[in-house]
């Protein structure tokens, strides 16, 4: 670093102090960024590929993709997942297997999409909801699939 | 996941495909070529390493130690693996030594050869329980003083030594040497870290300016810094001993929470690792993309560095300055991979989704607004003169120091040196690209500070050379359902926010790693502070601290 | 020009006449009258730098600042106190309980003294003699006892490093306050803030009558007072990157409370002495030979005038604060001690030659 003199010592100084003034009063009078929460809920939109919480979409028939085979449970690395499934038989004497309960742990999820990439029917997804604070821990525990529902595959 | 659980879900699966061809792909698959990343380490005897890594510290210069792994090889030992480099030919050595004393383990310390290897042993014994003789400070590193066993070793029972503690943790004033006689006996020495009448401050666990929960005690005289004793691990989650258990692809879900700002350049690190190990090639389109999300992953974290320094100096405003436009970079990246700071995008043979469509047209955006700005930085607090008698002079570190020291990133381009992985040894597709390594030779905060703006101009213009040119392809290659390694040691690295962060993966053809180590780029940055603060004031542990840039949960890991 | 002694007479007076009290008795009511009225302005003043400080950084930092209780957050402040009054006062083990209850109430109790030496209007002043600014330097600097005794007492590290910063820097600051000061009084020939006031209206401010040392005076003022509020960029005494929250780490409550009213009040005193010492206080804006402007002007009440300066004077120092780094403790001594000092002094002499030389307006 170079000595200055005394006085252009000051006067960099003061020059740079004003520089920074100058700046700041600029901002003074642009727009703000803030984005004021609560009030925007209704055009606050989330981007299409916003983890926000596992799902299993289900149609207007209360149908949905899942056939049980716990390929996500294998792969969650948190254990958030529990499929439970159980055999039925088919009309044509089959065996095969259905979803009975999908668990899924919101609050140990990491949201790391290996259970949406094992999947091999696209059964889970994630949503865009973002508001996922709860009073209590167990309400984080949820039952993805819909009461009565059941595959299309059936 | 516990056995229990594993199995029980395996069962319905194994019941519903009776003949699955699943034990086809079990077995080791053997990659095409050699894999361009193995590690191929000499092994020499514990009672010869000491001569060996005097030999290559000083008849070979090797001069930098890039990563020291501690590892457990069950009946053959404990043991460790140096990784050496020469920083002026850019020749790599690799060194193992193993100790076949499981009881009491001991190898030579190294740490009169490069300071950081005193960091790295310290983690080591901390680790697998290795003695490293005549190593200073043998006390733990990361673990609680009060730790029962040594967690990384395979047979260590961890959980049953060690219940929840409800009392405080004990903090030594002591360090305990294991100096080592020349009839090979052994002596325990006990060394103080304080003097009596030493005023020792706390800055941390929790403190506005330690970037996370790091522990500084530093004992003052007047406003000067004597010493200082940094105390790691409040963050320590023992990432490399859960990747132990965990699958291929399952690993990947914790390197974004390694360094949370360099996310995308941890996770590229280890899916390169992987993919040269297995020898996938992925395509050009996904090198590309790979290379554009690594340099924004670059600016957000350099722009986070300047807001954050700022906070720390006391110019507020300038620190929204860096948030408002982070946030810019944010919104490209959670557009694309629905994440802003764990971002999840890098996989084993490609990236978890194309690049959306807005995301050329929102880049081209951001490169001009963000030249813009980075001149109102400068208005605003580069050119302040109380910045610059704040910065200029404070804080040097020589060329030998940070090579020493291992300090790579920003931090030893400051000080001039030559240590950018994109220039040296470059990847993904930094070779058809044309930028200039920043590289200052003052080794000052000022110098580190500027480093770091004139490297977000050089990734934007990295940025702006590849976004019209991403060639089409997939965007993912296809995988096999269980993913192996060949037996072997690899090791991959990528030069990320704040230096060189490598990916060390020891296989034993399974489908998880037997060890996995990444070097972590902020443990050198945080191992040097001692060193660096040594006679400056107060106010310039957190100006330095601040310029070295290190991110807490990268450095404990 | 409104005397507002006209009210302070009527109601001399009226206690005496009317109401038949003896002179002590009437004194006595007026003092307690007067104590309210300073408590009451002191609180509402409080209030009114807080909020504006809130919305002012927050325009500069590209931010809307408060704006969910009431309009435009305008309750904000409000809350806040009522948070702070509801708060416990932790007292700490091994601090030194009576030192360090005493603390804040020395430091709130200078500021509130030092403000009454405001003159608020033509006749509207609480504590006006002679010796006025010498009064006002001496008060104000029982502050620092305040700050120094709380970081003593909190047997805190933190605090101590605070506490004695704060000391070097206030006690070093004074110097350029006393020096640009009495390069004032020496252009105005008296030391009594009413008679200050008194000869820039009938002279003109003292800004423009004492021109360029003045203008130097002015700017060497803004500094060091900045620095003697303890606000950015001087703010290291409290500085939350070092020392968390400087000397009053260990207050909580009101105890923490008052430190904050103190810094926003002694914000509010410093800009107030600027206005009063080189705009003129209460006087309006006369300009030579406009004297139907000047009319319209005289019909605009004193203490708008006092506030409106005042409030402008908070503005230039919010956006100093709001804009800079904070220095290091060795830069603020030297700023002090190796560019403020020697040029205040230069300044004293060139206003001592110009008064001497008749070469002001």
């Amino acid at each position: 670093m170079e000595e200055k003199s005394y006085l252009g010592g000051i006067a960099d100084g003061l020059k740079s102090l004003t520089t920074g003034l100058k700046t700041t009063m600029r901002e003074f009078f642009t727009p703000k960024i803030t984005e004021q929460y609560p009030e925007n809920r209704a055009t606050n939109v989330m981007f299409d590929r916003f983890r926000g919480s596992l799902t299993m979409p289900h149609n207007e028939q209360n149908e949905h993709q899942c056939v049980g085979c716990g390929l996500c449970q294998m792969a969650c690395p948190n254990d958030t997942i529990k499929v439970t499934s159980e055999f039925y038989e088919t009309a044509d004497g089959k065996k095969k297997k259905r979803l009975v309960k999908y668990e899924y742990d919101l609050g140990s999820c990491m949201f790391c999409q290996l259970c949406t990439r094992a999947c091999p029917h696209g059964a889970i997804t994630f949503d865009q909801s973002y508001e996922n604070a709860v009073f209590d821990r167990s309400k984080l525990k949820k039952v993805l699939n819909h009461e009565g529902s059941k595959c299309v595959k059936e | 996941m516990s056995e229990e659980l594993k199995s029980q879900a395996a069962a319905p699966q194994a019941a519903a495909k009776p003949a699955a061809p699943r034990a086809a792909v079990a077995k080791p698959a053997a990659p095409a070529k050699p894999a361009v990343n193995e590690l191929k380490p000499t092994v020499v005897e514990p009672a010869a390493l000491r001569a060996e890594l005097v030999r290559l510290h000083d008849k070979e210069g090797m001069d930098f130690l890039l990563n020291l792994t501690g590892e457990d090889w069950m009946e053959e030992g404990l043991g460790v693996v140096y990784q050496l480099e020469n920083t002026t030919n850019g020749k790599q050595a690799c060194v193992k030594s193993v100790c076949p004393d499981r009881e009491n383990p001991m190898l030579p310390s190294a740490c009169d050869l490069w300071d950081i290897a005193h960091t790295y042993e310290r983690e080591v014994y901390d680790f697998y329980g290795i003695i490293f003789t005549n190593h200073p400070d043998m006390r733990r590193l990361f673990m609680r003083e009060d730790w029962v066993g040594y967690p990384f070793r395979k047979d260590d029972a961890t959980e049953e030594n060690n219940p929840l503690r409800m009392t405080n943790e004990p903090l030594s004033d002591f360090t305990t040497e294991y100096s080592l006689h020349e009839d090979g006996t052994v002596e325990k020495v006990q060394h103080r870290v304080w003097d009596k009448d030493d005023y020792v401050v706390n800055i941390g666990p929790q403190h506005p300016s330690t970037h996370g929960v790091l522990h500084f005690r530093v004992a003052l005289e007047g406003e000067r810094i004597r010493k200082i004793d940094p105390h790691l691990g409040y963050i320590h989650r023992g990432v490399e001993k859960i990747s132990e258990q965990m699958t291929y692809p399952q690993t990947l879900a914790l390197t974004d929470r390694l360094d949370y700002l360099g996310a995308m350049q941890n996770r590229h690190a280890l899916c390169m690792c992987i993919e040269q190990a297995m020898g996938v090639e992925v395509s050009d389109r996904v090198q590309v993309i790979r290379t554009i999300m690594d340099e924004l992953q670059r600016i957000d974290s350099h722009i986070l560095f300047f807001s954050c320094l700022c906070q720390d100096l006391g110019a507020t405003t300038a620190f929204l300055y860096g948030f408002r436009d982070r946030e810019k970079i944010l919104d490209i990246f959670e557009e694309t991979c629905g994440g802003r700071l764990i971002l999840n995008y890098n996989t084993i043979g490609g990236v978890m989704a194309d690049i959306h469509p807005n995301f050329v047209k929102r880049v081209k955006e951001f490169i001009p607004y963000m030249r813009k700005n980075i001149q109102e930085y400068h208005d605003i607090f580069t050119g302040n003169v109380i910045f610059q008698n704040r910065s200029k002079g404070v804080g040097v570190l020589t060329k030998e120091q940070v090579i020493s020291f291992g300090c790579t990133g920003g931090t030893g381009r400051a000080s001039g040196w030559h240590n950018d992985l994109r220039k040296l040894r470059p990847y993904a597709a930094y070779d058809r690209v044309q930028f200039n390594e920043v590289v200052r030779t003052e080794g000052d905060s000022f110098a580190r500070y500027m480093i770091r703006l004139d490297e977000i101009l050089e990734s934007l213009n990295i940025i702006e050379q590849l976004i019209d040119n991403i060639p089409e392809g997939n965007f993912q290659e296809k995988m096999k359902p269980i993913i192996k390694l060949p037996v072997g040691t690899f090791y991959s690295e990528v030069e990320g926010s704040r230096g060189r962060f490598g990916v060390l993966i020891e296989s034993k053809g399974d489908k998880s790693p037997y060890r996995l180590h990444y070097r972590s780029t902020g443990l050198p940055l945080v191992a040097v502070m001692d060193t660096v603060c040594r006679g400056n004031m107060l106010a310039d542990l957190i100006t330095i601290g601040g310029t070295v840039d290190y991110v807490v949960p990268d450095v404990d890991r | 020009m409104f005397d507002f002694s006209i009210i302070t007479t009527w109601l001399h007076d009226f206690l005496m006449g009317t109401c038949g009290f003896a002179e002590w008795g009437a004194i006595l009511t007026e003092s307690v009258l007067v104590a309210l009225a300073i408590i009451t302005l002191y609180a509402v003043f409080a209030i009114a730098l807080i909020y504006m400080e809130r919305k002012v950084c927050a325009f500069f930092q590209c931010r809307l600042g408060p704006m969910r209780v009431g309009k435009w957050g305008l309750l904000q402040v409000f809350s806040d106190v009522f948070k702070m009054l509801t708060k416990e006062i932790i007292s700490m083990r091994q601090s030194d309980l009576f030192l360090h209850n005493l603390a804040p109430f020395l430091v709130v109790t200078a500021s509130m003294v030092t403000f009454s030496c405001l003159p608020w209007n033509k006749g509207a002043h609480i504590i006006d003699f002679n010796v006025g600014v010498f009064f006002f330097l001496a008060i104000s600097s029982i502050g620092v006892v305040g700050i120094l005794l709380a970081g003593w007492s909190s047997n805190n590290k933190y605090s101590l490093i605070g506490a004695m910063r704060s000391g070097a820097q206030i006690i070093s600051y004074e110097l350029s306050i006393g020096m640009t000061m009495l390069a004032m009084i020496c252009l105005t020939g008296s030391m009594s803030f009413s008679e200050i006031c008194q000869d820039q209206y009938v002279n003109g401010w003292n800004i423009v009558r004492g021109h360029v040392p003045a203008v130097i005076a002015f700017l060497i003022y803004l500094v060091a007072g900045n620095a003697e509020c303890n606000r950015g960029p001087f703010d290291l005494p409290e500085c939350e990157s070092e020392l968390t929250a400087g000397y009053h780490t260990e207050y909580s409550g009101m105890h923490f409370g008052y430190y904050y009213l103190a810094e926003y009040l002694n914000l509010f005193i410093c800009a107030g002495m600027a206005s009063t010492i080189f705009l003129g206080g209460w006087a309006p804006l006369h300009i030579y030979g406009l004297d139907g402007f000047n009319g319209v002007m005289d019909m605009i009440p004193g203490a708008l005038w006092f506030l409106g300066k005042t409030f402008f004077v908070v503005f230039l120092l919010m956006w100093l604060r709001w804009t800079f780094p904070r220095l290091r403790i060795d830069q603020i001594l030297s700023l002090e001690w190796k560019y403020l000092v020697p040029f205040s002094m230069v300044n004293l002499v060139l206003m001592a030659l110009c008064v001497a030389m008749g070469w002001h307006f």
